[in-house]
């Protein structure tokens, strides 16, 4: 590549990554005589910043209204200025934002439950997307291959299922999310006695029988709990 | 001999993008439609539901790969696992040909998933060419450049913007994908004649025609593809059609998307068109 376009991918990296108020002029100042309109070349500015705003909008809508405008532009700033872009898919660039809020939490008095929150809500997209194949047969009871588990000391899926109303209860939670085998929604749940059940005997291969005689529970009820979550599609039977 | 009957591309009739909005409904529709694009960024690391919808459209349609984040004018090498993905979304759909815009993406390593325009310089096509080349070769499929809207003449440009698209093109003898609704914005935003610049372009390369709407601000029209297409975006398609005869179009829909069955009206807007220039 010739210097003169080097040069101009340069100033233009300044100016598109980096956030200083003069970051425009500067632009200018790399190339004399240029005569665009800067209210056109500030459009550029503008829209690459759009689209980080945007996707983490949209990724984290519950995460987002757990804090105040400003506060939300600020991190939405901060976030885009540590970590660049090093997806082509555009929602990933978003990946890094729980990590992001954990990592600065404690320094800006963000509420507690906010980074896992936003790990829940990057987990609900992660999950909706996950190109973990599922099998459409099965010859045993399976676990469904996009479940992801998360440990967190709130009660978030609630808080998700009643659209971030109020706030969070504390309390040890552990969420089960996993992506619906027909209907390809993200489904989720406070993990229970009976979808870890499920779980449990999906993962070593035991029979409602073998489970109804080692714990004394009857064997209808233990059918019961699985075909339910098999209904749910937690697990995947044959 | 035009770069389409070079490669034995017939022209595919109308066709809209395979957006969110239509995952369920579009592998349904009884509407006609003659083909589906879609942006490949969005199939190569998203499964469920894209892939599912993109699978059901596979089986009733031609799919047209029309990427976002190809980077070919970018200063640093061709992403790998970008362009991997690419060739094995290519051959997955069985896609005659794809398609990426002339501009830059990616500056040090960060995606500003945006479109960005080059300087018309020589520099800039002796830097493109080769990379065009090697995308072409990587991908084994004909290879479309679209001529992307830009809001400010870039600096260093010693070209014109109809001879830049001309050179790249014809050095690295790749196909054209022309936006309509860009030309028509570009030439608005830069006050030139659109109907001169079409004249000005290598018209025996243009395989594919995006028609789209715009958004007019009082001193700039921003490329949305947020509206319907306006009456002169329409009668400047029926301008190039006369010229190039029926090439396969794309109805684009990308911002405030509205219902399939609007979509699928425009589509069909640009089917009679096309008809009524294969009748001539």
């Amino acid at each position: 590549m010739k210097p003169g376009l080097r040069g101009f991918f340069d100033s233009m990296e300044q100016y598109l990554t980096r956030q200083e108020p003069d970051a425009l002029e500067r632009l200018y100042t790399a190339h004399p005589g240029w005569d665009a309109p800067r209210s056109r070349v500030a459009l550029y500015g503008r829209m690459v910043r759009h689209h980080v705003t945007s996707t983490l909008e949209k990724l984290y809508p519950l995460t987002r209204a757990g804090v105040d405008a400003a506060r939300w532009a600020e991190l939405v700033r901060a976030y885009e200025a540590s970590s660049p872009s090093r997806s082509f898919e555009m929602n990933h660039l978003g990946e890094g934002f729980p990590g992001f809020l954990a990592d600065e939490a404690a320094r800006r008095g963000l509420p507690d439950f906010l980074p896992a929150l936003a790990r829940f809500e990057w987990t609900d997209f992660a999950v909706y997307t996950s190109l973990e194949p599922v099998p459409e047969r099965v010859e045993r009871l399976t676990v469904n291959p996009t479940l992801a588990v998360l440990e967190h000391p709130f009660q978030l899926c609630a808080y998700v299922r009643r659209q971030g109303r109020g706030q969070p209860e504390a309390g040890q939670e552990m969420a089960l999310l996993w992506r619906h085998p027909e209907r390809l929604v993200t489904m989720f749940l406070a993990a229970n006695d009976r979808s870890l059940l499920a779980v449990k005997m999906a993962l070593e291969g035991l029979t409602p029988s073998q489970v109804s005689a080692a714990t004394g529970v009857a064997e209808a009820d233990i059918r019961a709990a699985v075909e339910s979550c098999v209904a749910d599609g937690l697990v995947l039977s044959p | 001999m035009s770069y389409a009957r070079r490669h034995g591309l017939k022209p595919l009739g109308a066709g809209i993008g395979l957006r969110r909005e239509f995952y369920a409904r579009l592998p349904e529709t009884s509407r006609a439609l003659d083909w589906v694009e879609i942006i490949p960024e969005n199939f190569l690391t998203l499964g469920g539901r894209p892939r599912r919808a993109l699978d059901a459209c596979v089986e009733r349609w031609p799919v047209l790969p029309h990427g976002v984040a190809l980077n070919i004018g970018g200063p640093e090498p061709l992403a790998e696992d970008y362009l991997s993905g690419l060739k094995a979304l290519v051959e997955r759909v069985d896609a005659p040909f794809f398609s990426d815009h002339l501009c830059y993406s990616r500056l040090r390593g960060a995606y500003l998933h945006d479109l960005l325009p080059l300087p018309f310089s020589e520099e800039a096509v002796e830097h493109v060419v080769p990379r065009v080349r090697e995308v072409q070769e990587r991908v084994g499929r004909p290879f479309l450049l679209e001529n992307p809207s830009y809001y400010a003449l870039m600096p260093g440009g010693t070209l014109d913007e109809a001879a830049f698209l001309r050179h790249v093109a014809e050095e690295a003898d790749c196909g054209l994908l022309l936006d309509v609704n860009n030309v028509y914005v570009n030439a608005r935003n830069h006050g030139y004649d659109p109907r001169a610049f079409v004249d000005a372009l290598p018209l025996e390369r243009v395989v594919q025609i995006h028609l789209a709407g715009h958004e007019q601000q009082p001193d700039v029209i921003i490329d949305t593809h947020g509206a319907p297409v306006c009456d002169e975006v329409w009668s400047l398609y029926r301008y190039v059609l006369e010229r190039t005869g029926p090439v396969s179009t794309l109805l684009e829909w990308d911002q405030d998307i509205p219902s399939l069955e609007a979509v699928l009206d425009e589509a069909d807007r640009a089917r009679a068109v096309l008809a009524e220039v294969e009748s001539r």
